[in-house]
Order: C-alpha cells, then sequence, then structure tokens
C-alpha cells in the first residue's frame, strides 16, 4: 500500500495538516472550523482514492495539541478511507 | 398449382439446346421444387414412352405428367408448330401412333399436313395446342380454322402464345389462349415457373382438365361447391327487399354501373357477418387516413425500455433531485478532546471509550453476499424438486444425489451466512457501545468526548452515491435504441418497399433535429438542460460546486415531471423508401392501406372499389396476387369493382352483376367459368359473363381492345 507523507503546518499562527499526495497538497485546516474547507480537501481525497490504495502517515508526531490532534484525526481518516475505497470497489469505481 | 403445357426433356433436332436435355431425376426434382403441378412433356416430333413412364413413376400422385408432341406442320408454302397433348391413359397407344407417324424421318426433316394429324390423333381427344401470332413458328388463321373445323371437340383447340398478358389480351377477345414455358434450359426453370399460368380451378386429370375447356356446367359446378359455398340472405336495401347469394370461401366479385346498389350489398354482408360474430367491416380506399392509421404523430404510441435493457432510473432521478450535502466533524471537537484531558477517575476506568471505532462496510458486504447465496441455493432446490422438467431428465437416484449435494451447500452457507452476520452486528454494536459511551461520558463529565468520525465516510458515500446515481442515467440516455421498421407494402415492382420507420432516441443533451418530438408532455427544452445538469453533477461529483449543479437541476422547469429516463425521449416517425424518408402520394396511399387490409389475417375481406387511385399495373401485379392468395386460404373475399383487372384476372368464384333498365333493378349470378350470368328472378334471362363484364367494366369491348395497343400486342 502506498503511503502518503502528512505534516502540521502552521502559516501566519493559523495550524493545518498539510497532506502531500504528489501533486497539489492537500490541506485540513485545524485551528479555525472552516467545513467547506474541509469539504474541499476531501473532494481530493476521494479523487485521489480512485487512483489507488494508500495510507497517510505523518511524518512526525510531536506532543504539542497540533501533533496529538493531527495524529489522531489521520488515524480516523485512514479507517474511513480504507472503508471508502471498499464501497468504491462495489461500485466499479476504483482501478 | 400451375400448368406447364409445354416442355421438352430432349435434344431432339439439331438446333435444340444441349440444356434441354434432362434425366427423369432431375425433372421430377425440378417439377416438384416449382408450384407446377400439371406438367406436358411436348418435344420435337419425338415421344418417348420409357421416359415419360418413369417419370410418371417418380412423380407419383404428387404432380400430373401428360403426354405430348410438338409436331412441325406444313401446308403448302405455311409451316408452324402444333403440341398435341393426350391422356396419360393412352400413353402406350400415344405412342405407337407417333411412332407410325414419324416412322422413316428424322426430328429435322419429319412434317405433317393437319389432316394427317386429325387422322392419328384426333381419336386420343387430345388437346391441340397451336403456337399463335408472336409464337414462332405460328399456325396460320387458316391452319387453325381447319383444324377447329374438323376435331370432334374444337373447345381443345387453345392458342399457345408468349406471355400472361398476351394471354389475357386474346381470351378477351374470344380466343382459348395459353402459355408453356417452352423450356430451353433447365436450370433456369424455378425462375421461370413463377410466371406460369396458375390454375383457378383444381384440375384432377386431363380428362377432367378437357371438360373445365367445354365450360361444362356441372362439371364447373362440381368443383366450386368443393369450396364449401353458403347461402347469404341479405336485406341491403331500404324496401326490404331480399337478396340471396351463394358466397364462395374464395373470391365473390359484385359488379355492375354506378348506382346500383353494389355498396348496399357490401354493407348488408358486413352486418350479416358481425352479427354471427366474424369480424367484418366494408374497406373502403381513403388515402388521407394514412397518417391518422399509422399514427405519424405518435398519439398512441409506446415503448417499454425494459425490452432494450435499458433502467429507467426511477431511484436514480430522485435521489439525484433530491441529493444534498453531509456535514463533515470539526475539527476543533478533535482539538477540544486533547486540550481537555478528562480527570474523572470512574471515567479513566471506562476503557471502551478509548477504542477506535471498527470499519463495518465489509463486514456487512460479506453478510449480504452470504444472504444472497443462501437464498439462490434455497430457491434452485426448490425449483429443482418443483420441476417437471427436471423431473423427466434425472432418475429419482439422480435427483436425490443433486440435492443432497445442493442441501449440504446451502447448510454450510447458512453457517456462513449466520457468522458474517454476527461480525457485522458486533462491529456495529461495539461501534455504537463507543459512541454511546463516550456521549454519556461527555455529558457526566462536561469534557468532550474523542469525536468517532473525521465525517469522511459520511460524506465521501454521499458523493459517490450521487455519481453512481447520475452515471446511471447517463448511461441510460446514451444507450441507442434500436429503430422500428414496419413494412408498409409494396408501391411496385419499381420502386420497392414503403416503410414505416419510428427513431426513438434519448435527448443526450446536444440533440437539437426539430423533426423529434418528446414522447411525453416534457417539453423538449427541459428534456436538453435536465440531461446537460446530470452530465455536469457527473463531472463534477467530487467537486466544490457540486450541489450548484444540482440547485440548477431542481431549478428547471417542470423538472418534477421528469421522474424517469422515459420523460427523456424523443421521437420521430416517417414514411421510407430504401431507408431515406418519403412522402407517399395519395395514390400510393391508396396502394399501401389495400395492402394493409388484405395483409390482416381475417376470415372475411369486403372491399368497395379497391381500385380506386390505383394503377392497372399495380392492380395486376399486386393486388389480383393478394386477393389470389387470400382465396387460395379459404378466405371470404368480396369485392365491388369497376376494373377488369379485378373482376377477370381473379377469376372469381362467384359473380354478382347488378344494373337498373326500365323495369326496376336486377341482378344476375354467374362465374367467368361458365361464361354466364342468370338473373336470380327469372332463370330464363341469361347474360355472357365475358361480354357483360367488359361492357361494364371498360366500357365496351372497344376500349378493352385498346389494352392490347397499351401493353404491346406481343
Amino acid at each position: 500500500m502506498e503511503q502518503i507523507n502528512a505534516t502540521v503546518e502552521c502559516l501566519d499562527g493559523k495550524y493545518f495538516i498539510k497532506i502531500k499526495t504528489g501533486g497539489e497538497d492537500i490541506s485540513i485546516p485545524m485551528s479555525d472550523d472552516k467545513p467547506n474547507e474541509v469539504k474541499s480537501a476531501f473532494n481530493k481525497i476521494i479523487t485521489r482514492i480512485k487512483a489507488g490504495e494508500f495510507e497517510i502517515k505523518l511524518e512526525v508526531v510531536g506532543e504539542d495539541l497540533f501533533s496529538l490532534v493531527a495524529n489522531e484525526y489521520l488515524a480516523q481518516l485512514n479507517r474511513e478511507i480504507q472503508e471508502v475505497r471498499n464501497e468504491m470497489k462495489q461500485y466499479g469505481l476504483v482501478k | 398449382m400451375k400448368i406447364d403445357i409445354h416442355t421438352h426433356t430432349k435434344k431432339c433436332k439439331s438446333g435444340d439446346a444441349p440444356t434441354r436435355e434432362i434425366t427423369p431425376e432431375i425433372f421430377c426434382e425440378t417439377i416438384l421444387s416449382t408450384e407446377v403441378r400439371i406438367i406436358a412433356i411436348t418435344n420435337h416430333n419425338v415421344f418417348d414412352l420409357n421416359q415419360f413412364e418413369e417419370i410418371e413413376t417418380r412423380l407419383g400422385k404428387d404432380a400430373q405428367v401428360w403426354p405430348g408432341i410438338e409436331l412441325d406442320i406444313l401446308e403448302g408454302e405455311a409451316r408452324g408448330h402444333l403440341l398435341v397433348i393426350v391422356s396419360p391413359k393412352s400413353a402406350r397407344d400415344f405412342s405407337a401412333a407417333v411412332e407410325k407417324l414419324t416412322k422413316g424421318f428424322t426430328p429435322d426433316n419429319f412434317t405433317a399436313r393437319i389432316d394427317g394429324i386429325l387422322e392419328t390423333f384426333d381419336a386420343f381427344n387430345p388437346l391441340y395446342v397451336a403456337h399463335y401470332k408472336q409464337k414462332k413458328p405460328n399456325l396460320s388463321d387458316a391452319m387453325l380454322e381447319v383444324l377447329e373445323t374438323k376435331t370432334q371437340k374444337p373447345w381443345c383447340v387453345i392458342k399457345e402464345v408468349t406471355n400472361s398478358i398476351s394471354a389475357g389480351i386474346y381470351i378477351s377477345h374470344g380466343h382459348s389462349s395459353i402459355y408453356g414455358s417452352d423450356i430451353h434450359d433447365w436450370a433456369k426453370y424455378e425462375a421461370l415457373s413463377h410466371d406460369l399460368p396458375d390454375l383457378r380451378l383444381p384440375v384432377d386429370s386431363f380428362e377432367h382438365f378437357c371438360l373445365l375447356l367445354k365450360k361444362d356446367t356441372t362439371t364447373i359446378n362440381t368443383v366450386l361447391d368443393r369450396k364449401t359455398p353458403e347461402e347469404l340472405v341479405l336485406h341491403p336495401f331500404d324496401d326490404g327487399s331480399e337478396l340471396s347469394i351463394k358466397a364462395f370461401n374464395d373470391i365473390n366479385v359484385f359488379f355492375g354501373p354506378k348506382g346500383t346498389g353494389k355498396t348496399r350489398i357490401l354493407e348488408a354482408i358486413a352486418k350479416h357477418y358481425s352479427e354471427n360474430g366474424v369480424e367484418a367491416r366494408v374497406y373502403v380506399s381513403a388515402s388521407d387516413n394514412l397518417d391518422e392509421i399509422f399514427d405519424t404523430k405518435g398519439k398512441n404510441l409506446a415503448i417499454n425500455l425494459n425490452a432494450y435493457d435499458i433502467n429507467y432510473c426511477t431511484d436514480e432521478v430522485k435521489a439525484l433531485r433530491g441529493a444534498s450535502e453531509v456535514s463533515v466533524t470539526n475539527l476543533g471537537k478533535f482539538s477540544n478532546y486533547f486540550r481537555e484531558t478528562n480527570t474523572s477517575k470512574n471515567a479513566s476506568k471506562i476503557l471502551l471509550k478509548d477504542i477506535d471505532p471498527e470499519e463495518g462496510g465489509s463486514a456487512k458486504h460479506e453478510f449480504t453476499e452470504f444472504n444472497l447465496a443462501v437464498k439462490t441455493t434455497a430457491d434452485f432446490i426448490k425449483f429443482l424438486t418443483d420441476n417437471p422438467s427436471v423431473k423427466k431428465e434425472l432418475d429419482d437416484e439422480e435427483l436425490t444425489d443433486v440435492t443432497r449435494i445442493l442441501s449440504e451447500l446451502l447448510t454450510r452457507l447458512g453457517k456462513r451466512e449466520w457468522t458474517s452476520f454476527s461480525d457485522w452486528k458486533e462491529i456495529v454494536l461495539l461501534n455504537s457501545a463507543i459512541k454511546t459511551f463516550r456521549r454519556e461520558i461527555e455529558r457526566k463529565t462536561g469534557k468532550p468526548a474523542k469525536p468517532t468520525t473525521t465525517g469522511f465516510r459520511d460524506y465521501a458515500m454521499n458523493r459517490i452515491m450521487i455519481e453512481v446515481n447520475a452515471a446511471k442515467i447517463v448511461k441510460s440516455v446514451d444507450t441507442a435504441i434500436p429503430m422500428r421498421t414496419e413494412l408498409v407494402g409494396s408501391l411496385g415492382l419499381n420502386k420497392g418497399d414503403l416503410q414505416f420507420l419510428t427513431e426513438f432516441k434519448f435527448q443526450s443533451g446536444a440533440v437539437s433535429d426539430g423533426a423529434l418530438s418528446s414522447l411525453t408532455a416534457v417539453k423538449k427544452i427541459p428534456q436538453k438542460k435536465f440531461v446537460n445538469c446530470v452530465r455536469h453533477i457527473l463531472e463534477h461529483a467530487y467537486a466544490d460546486d457540486l450541489f450548484q449543479h444540482i440547485s440548477e437541476l431542481n431549478a428547471i422547469e417542470d423538472v418534477e415531471n421528469i421522474k424517469t429516463v422515459h420523460e427523456l425521449l424523443l421521437f420521430k416517425r416517417y414514411f421510407a423508401l430504401n431507408g431515406q424518408p418519403y412522402s407517399p402520394s395519395s395514390g400510393e396511399s391508396s396502394m399501401v392501406m389495400l395492402q394493409k387490409e388484405l395483409g390482416t389475417d381475417k376470415e372475411v375481406y369486403i372491399l368497395d372499389e379497391p381500385e380506386r387511385s390505383l394503377g392497372n399495373e399495380y392492380i395486376s401485379d399486386v393486388i389480383v396476387p393478394l386477393i389470389k392468395e387470400r382465396a387460395r386460404a379459404g378466405k371470404k373475399v368480396f369485392i365491388s369493382t369497376h376494373d377488369a383487372n379485378i373482376a377477370v384476372r381473379t377469376l372469381p368464384y362467384s359473380s354478382v352483376y347488378r344494373c337498373h333498365g326500365p323495369s326496376g333493378y336486377k341482378t344476375y349470378i354467374g362465374n367467368p367459368f361458365t361464361n354466364n350470368l342468370v338473373n336470380r328472378d327469372n332463370a330464363a334471362e341469361q347474360l355472357d359473363w365475358k361480354k357483360t363484364s367488359m361492357k361494364t367494366l371498360e366500357g365496351g369491348e372497344e376500349a378493352f381492345g385498346e389494352r392490347g395497343k397499351i401493353y404491346g400486342t406481343n
């Protein structure tokens, strides 16, 4: 299974999870509740699922709050990505 | 049943084509592959008894073969050919007579005079068939007059002409005429046989044929009565007077001047049959009804998409129109969880809350698969044990074996079904418990619980379902529906068949053909917008602006009327010739409507002046054969006509002639075989069928004669 790295990034005091897909990076905001940006990130993840199986791994897991949050969030996201991929297989939507 | 009075089986003269030679075996095979059931062998100046007898034996009762000869006649300078055909019963004596006559001659140098022919053959009561006019070398009128004068049975002298048209013309002028194949190449016989004369009345034997030629009334009536005639008692007129006619399950023609009540008689016949439970109506040509009959506007047009494996997409359309965005979990919930560490001692003891939820989709899918396998296997076992065909094919032991194996499989599948169900529900229960415990601890401690989901799964599945539904709709509307082709009828040998085509097409979003109409009440513009919106939805299933397109879909005018892809159908219907759109003329419309009427399978056909707007050639080539075909099938065909082509060429079993004179209306009944028409109120008053029909149908014998010029007198 392909591994995609992610990092916790801080820009102007705002924290993000940056997922490096190889193409356009996917960014999930952590500091603010911005559902549309999260949805936009999810859309990109769904498109990426179609291309092949993968797992997102946080490159560095620190002890700070955002690292803990990102680590937990990605763990759950990975489980759900796997579940969605299985469902997509049933509909013949993945390669 | 066809007759061929002129065939050759041997190359006798030096000028004869070698392709005239045929063995008895091939001869019989060839004849039986055609509709010819009476055939005369008439070689040049030769009769081969052995060959004849072998052919007769081989044909058995499948066809009649008559012995004959084609003789060279020489009277002074005049030379002609004469066929002499006799009864098969006289074959041996006939053979001896031919041998005696031709002794000392070769087929090339033999000639005879009419007197010699009569002296040798007239005792056989033969059929004399003389080459006539364009059929060369022909007997002169003087030679024929000698033959007709001196033979015992002048009605058995027939003139052989070159084709059916010539025969028709000569018959109309009072000459007994026929034509035969005079075959030169047997390889072409099958194709050529289609043009040979049809026998309108069944002919049992050579002798029977001669009696029919004599127009022997008893013989003819006996033959006609084989068709189970029916006495119709009608009251067609306002004065209540009774008209009784003998109707045959064959062709019954009504003719006479206009205004003599023929249509009223047909209506009375239709009423008679309808009242007796037989479908019957008077067909009247009305060319302007063609569009209505064929429903060119598609008022009653319907299509079952399932027949073309096209999904109606009822659920998909509904789901797409009702689709809405799914929320995602705020990341703040995760931050809050880690920010507020729970210090409750009791809460720390509840470890369940710290377990991550499990993915349950796969377990659910596995259960669904086993569940389906169990149901299918159980149904199959029931089918095997109940199905009579299976029981016929398998004996008890085999059936027990098959059932046992399948039952064992069912047991194992049932176990797997149960374990997969419990695995699935275990996950559901676990996830539910985790969620519940987290919520309760959050409620009791006031500290946020760890979120159970990022919201990705539900968000993604919502989008996936939108893609799946949109894709199904697009797949349906991108399916091509085969064109429906219906044969309307023939427009004659030159033009070919007129077809009625129905094209169905889904509005794909790009169809702009103005000739296409919407199949349903949904207008074309909303159809187009709908399909384009669905295509955009499919393209943008994972785009941020997806729900803008769904909003656009729901904003389309009358979108609520689009419940399935059926409402996205377009159609056009048109007449076509050779695949190209074609507008039949008024006459052509009449042609095909009449064909449609005759093409409908029923017991009684009642046609009022079917020739209206139709050309002679079309009546002869298409309509007359169709009418004859219906008659051969034992159907009752009643025709009122002013057309000689129909009245003469169909040779109706019954002819009813209506006329009006100083003493009022008269009805004559007869047929062309006896060639008379008898006044039903005064049997002594009789008319000549041929003369009367020609006079009435064509306006006089002169007019009939003109037809010869039109066709050419070949």
